[in-house]
């Protein structure tokens, strides 16, 4: 489902981007600054963060480019260099309000008890994309690398500097929120959602 | 992966047909392009940290800004008694443009074709699976030239004639009807 493993860029064009040729540089970036961005703004949801992101990703592919190997494709590649500076940003942001990695579920049952009881108007307005939005910072990031993008736990785990149990962990609580989004029908999702509240 | 999933829904309590209506949402939900500003910011930091060889810097703005200024410079200096049928169509201008109301239904209907043609081309794949480099420097150009109108129709400073501003808009839809084709095809060559 990654956008990132989709997109391949000729050699040659990764030959001259190492040798600091900005056409090349542009190529790439224009062939991956949209999933490059749209990662960005699912993890942090503020467009101007999501920027600064994309910003950051791409001067750091015009640093290392020159070291890329091939041994796994450039999307491949770019990809994990946005992921890392998202979650160094998430994690700096996480620091800065003094909040440990995965502990701002208190913070979300607080701040979105409609959310915890849903009612039938917020039933007919809500949907996947803003149920995800909704989510803690940590869960929705475990849920994009997980299910759009694709690494597994122990990936997920390295990344954020936990162990896997915390990457299921987060997955889990995660869809047990989006769950009341996935039912087939609205009978289905009535019943889960007074299932779940 | 695969029997990790499966241990995944376990876990989760998800059924298999729930974790696949949560992929397919998710497959489903929109890509956003980052705002223009964007690429100019990378690259003023790159030159600034000696990241590109020296190849002179491309400002839209101004490079690709000739294009927009060739437009309005040929509003100037069209022959006013010159036939339009013998102009280029995209130049095709009467010689005085009504202001009436024909003339403002004719921006509009220029204003909503450009905005349908931006949702069409929102509408495309975000990415092609392989880039070429002949394609993606034609698409830049395009997007490079279509920014140049814009900052040419975002001036407020009354500088642009009713005429002036109609030409523009012709030119925008024609440039963005060039970008959704090639995007289009390039959408096509993707799926076969």
């Amino acid at each position: 489902m990654s956008k990132f493993a989709d997109i391949s860029i000729d050699h040659a064009i990764i030959r001259r981007a190492a040798k600091g040729d900005g056409k090349a540089h542009e190529i790439i970036y224009r062939a991956f600054a949209t999933p490059v961005y749209t990662l960005c703004l699912r993890f942090t949801r503020v467009p101007a963060h999501a920027e600064d992101l994309v910003q950051e990703t791409f001067i750091e592919v015009m640093r290392s480019i020159g070291r890329f190997r091939g041994d796994a494709s450039i999307g491949t590649w770019i990809r994990r260099v946005a992921v890392s500076k998202a979650l160094m940003f998430l994690r700096s942001a996480w620091t800065s309000r003094s909040q440990a990695l995965g502990e701002d579920w208190d913070d979300f049952h607080a701040d979105d008890g409609s959310f915890s009881r849903p009612s039938e108007h917020t039933d007919a307005a809500m949907d996947l994309d803003s149920a995800l939005n909704a989510l803690p910072d940590v869960a929705r990031t475990v849920v994009w690398l997980h299910d759009v993008e694709g690494f597994t736990h122990k990936e997920i785990a390295d990344f954020m500097g936990r162990t896997e149990s915390f990457s299921k962990s987060q997955l889990s609580r995660a869809y047990q929120r989006l769950r009341p989004m996935l039912a087939s029908d609205q009978t289905e999702q009535a019943a889960a959602l007074r299932s779940f509240s | 992966m695969a029997d990790e999933d499966k241990d995944q829904d376990m876990i989760a309590g998800l059924t298999a047909d729930e974790h696949r209506a949560l992929h397919d949402g998710l497959s489903r939900l929109p890509d956003t392009m980052p705002p223009r500003i964007v690429w100019e910011r990378i690259q003023e930091q790159a030159e600034a940290e000696g990241l590109l060889k020296s190849a002179p810097r491309h400002h839209w703005y101004l490079g690709s800004g000739i294009a927009a200024a060739l437009v309005v410079a040929a509003i100037v200096l069209l022959p006013a008694n010159q036939p339009a049928e013998q102009l280029p169509t995209a130049m095709t201008v009467p010689d005085s443009m009504p202001t009436n109301e024909t003339s403002v239904n004719a921006l509009q209907a220029l204003m909503v074709e450009s905005r349908q043609l931006e949702e069409n081309l929102r509408a495309l794949p975000a990415e092609p699976r392989v880039t070429r480099a002949g394609t993606a420097a034609t698409i830049s150009e395009l997007q490079d030239r279509i920014a140049a109108i814009d900052y040419q129709l975002s001036r407020t400073d009354g500088s642009l004639t009713p005429e002036q501003e109609q030409i523009l808009w012709r030119e925008r839809v024609r440039m963005m009807r060039s970008l959704v084709g090639l995007r289009y095809a390039q959408s096509q060559r993707v799926a076969f």
